[in-house]
């Protein structure tokens, strides 16, 4: 197999043993950005000479030679992050970033830089102020967002692994419609440092975007710093909710997501257990307003005055709408994240995992993004989010893993979300599930053809 | 005064307290932004949790400390 198309962890231990030089991966990862990425835009800017130079200084770590993107929300050493946009309205710079350290110190090579839905403000991935990137699996659907570039780019093959950054579902929302397995890491546990958030932020994440649990586990530890040594799931006690989560989806989803379910309580030896968790539909307002006032830190009414042209509009007014939220109503959403902590820990005492669809219908059309639903049609944000805010507005660790094709041909993604600490249950559950199904959803490729991949 | 109209001004006059300028795109993007939030924000608004004790500092990394 080309080295290119091999799983994150064997192109590290590629290199390890001598069988891949990772100059000529590098090279070969730039001439296949070169020839695919036209086509999905998911790759917003290369730097060969900084990469090359990366290459030469790697120290001996677990990701030695191996070529990675990461998303343009971070600084690099060469090149502040735009987070997708004409502006941000925190001050950027050049610089060393908590993830660029933990990839340069574990030997990788930062290769380019992922697009983003601009101000990291969308699950779809269709505005940014480079364009929007497109879903490898369909050219005319959305990726997914906000980290639309690092999830386009591991699903085309141009890398092997990405780094991406969740605040309300931006890793598995687009690992969902690309296929891919996304981690959003327990709150605090992966390097943030360098963001223009990371002071002020009680949401955001980085972590991984791979094809699979193994890769995503690689990429993870490195992010983390710290080992997380596979294990067994045995014995999963899986928590079903039956709430506008998992039954306000498309019937595809349901079925697809329900049966992975049950595949996964009999490759565990587990069960599922009907549980409930009340005010799990606060979570969704309640994660909005968090967010929301947190992005605005700093932000005066007069600076809303002074907006770049180039900023979309939708970015535009929704700024200035988020200008006019209650101080109230973020205080209250205060409260309800209490609440809801509390019930999950009470609820992790009974099982292991939470259970339902990452995403509640597959990608939209780029140009429409809305979705058909058992209650009518809403846009995808609208959607989407309901499912991924209580992660973001606990803590507590998600992971999305691509579970069948609907559709259309297009992934459909099972979340999976643990106690404050259980990434590695995830990632394990996440495994277990992958074996069940033979591998045959983190195995799938997208008709690359089409995006100039026919040699 | 019903929702549509209590919409209609809260818009404008949350701009003008601030001071904020906005175009009809703007405002066209606020009202939507609005319809879609101000619904559940009400609820949020309207839901009695006074004996929810706030987390002090909370460490989001990290079960909570038992209320």
């Amino acid at each position: 197999m080309n080295a290119l198309d091999l799983p994150l962890r064997e192109q590290a231990a590629a290199i390890a043993a001598g069988d891949v030089d990772p100059a000529e991966l590098l090279e070969a990862v730039l001439d296949r950005i070169a020839e695919r990425n036209p086509a999905i835009n998911a790759v917003v800017e290369t730097f060969p000479e900084r990469s090359r130079e990366m290459l030469a200084a790697a120290p001996d770590g677990p990701l030695y030679g191996v070529p990675i993107l990461i998303k343009d929300e971070w600084p690099l050493p060469w090149r502040a992050q735009r987070f997708g946009a004409a502006e941000l309205l925190a001050p950027t710079a050049p610089g060393e970033s908590g993830p660029y350290r933990a990839l340069r110190d574990a030997g990788a090579v930062i290769v380019g830089v992922g697009n983003m839905h601009e101000l990291g403000a969308g699950s779809t991935g269709n505005v940014s102020v480079y364009g929007a990137a497109r879903n490898p699996w369909d050219l005319e659907r959305c990726p997914g967002g906000s980290s639309s570039g690092p999830a386009a780019a591991v699903a085309a093959r141009l890398v092997a692994g990405a780094v991406g950054a969740d605040g309300l579902g931006s890793i598995r929302f687009p690992a969902a419609y690309c296929g891919l397995t996304g981690l959003k890491p327990t709150f605090g546990r992966a390097a943030l440092a360098g963001h223009h958030m990371a002071a002020i932020t009680s949401l955001i994440v980085s972590g991984p975007l791979c094809a699979d649990a193994a890769d995503c586990r690689l990429l993870a530890s490195v992010l983390f710093a710290e080992d997380l040594p596979a294990g067994e799931a045995g014995g999963l006690r899986i928590g079903a909710v039956r709430d506008a989560v998992s039954e306000d989806v498309s019937p595809e989803v349901r079925a697809t997501c329900e049966a992975a379910i049950d595949e996964l309580r009999a490759a565990t030896g587990g069960e599922v257990r009907e549980v409930e968790l009340a005010d799990l539909g606060s979570a969704t307002m309640a994660a909005i307003l968090a967010i929301n006032a947190e992005s605005l830190s700093g932000v005066t009414p007069q600076r809303l005055n002074e907006l770049d042209p180039e900023l979309s509009p939708i970015a535009r007014g929704f700024l200035k709408y988020r200008m006019l939220l209650p101080a109230a109503a973020v205080m209250q959403a205060g409260r309800v994240r209490t609440l809801l902590r509390r019930r999950l820990a009470a609820l992790f005492a009974d099982v292991d995992v939470l259970a339902w669809p990452t995403i509640p219908a597959v990608a939209p059309p780029l140009d429409a993004p809305l979705v058909e639903l058992p209650s009518g049609t809403q846009t995808a944000d609208q959607a989407n989010v309901r499912g991924a805010a209580l992660a973001n507005l606990t803590g507590i660790p998600a992971i999305s893993v691509p579970v069948g094709l609907g559709s259309g041909g297009l992934p459909i993604g099972l979340q999976l979300q643990a106690a404050w600490g259980g990434d590695a249950l995830l990632l394990d559950a996440a495994a277990a599930l992958e074996r069940a199904n033979e591998r045959r959803w983190v195995e799938a490729q997208p008709p690359l053809a089409g995006i100039g991949a026919g040699a | 005064m019903d929702a549509a109209d209590r919409a209609e001004q809260f818009i404008p006059a949350g701009l003008a307290s601030f001071g904020i300028e906005a175009d009809d795109v703007d405002l066209a993007v606020m009202s939507a932004a609005h319809q879609m939030f101000w619904p559940a924000i009400l609820e949020l608004l309207s839901r009695d949790l006074s004996d929810v004790a706030p987390e002090r500092q909370p460490d989001l990394s990290r079960a909570p400390e038992a209320s």
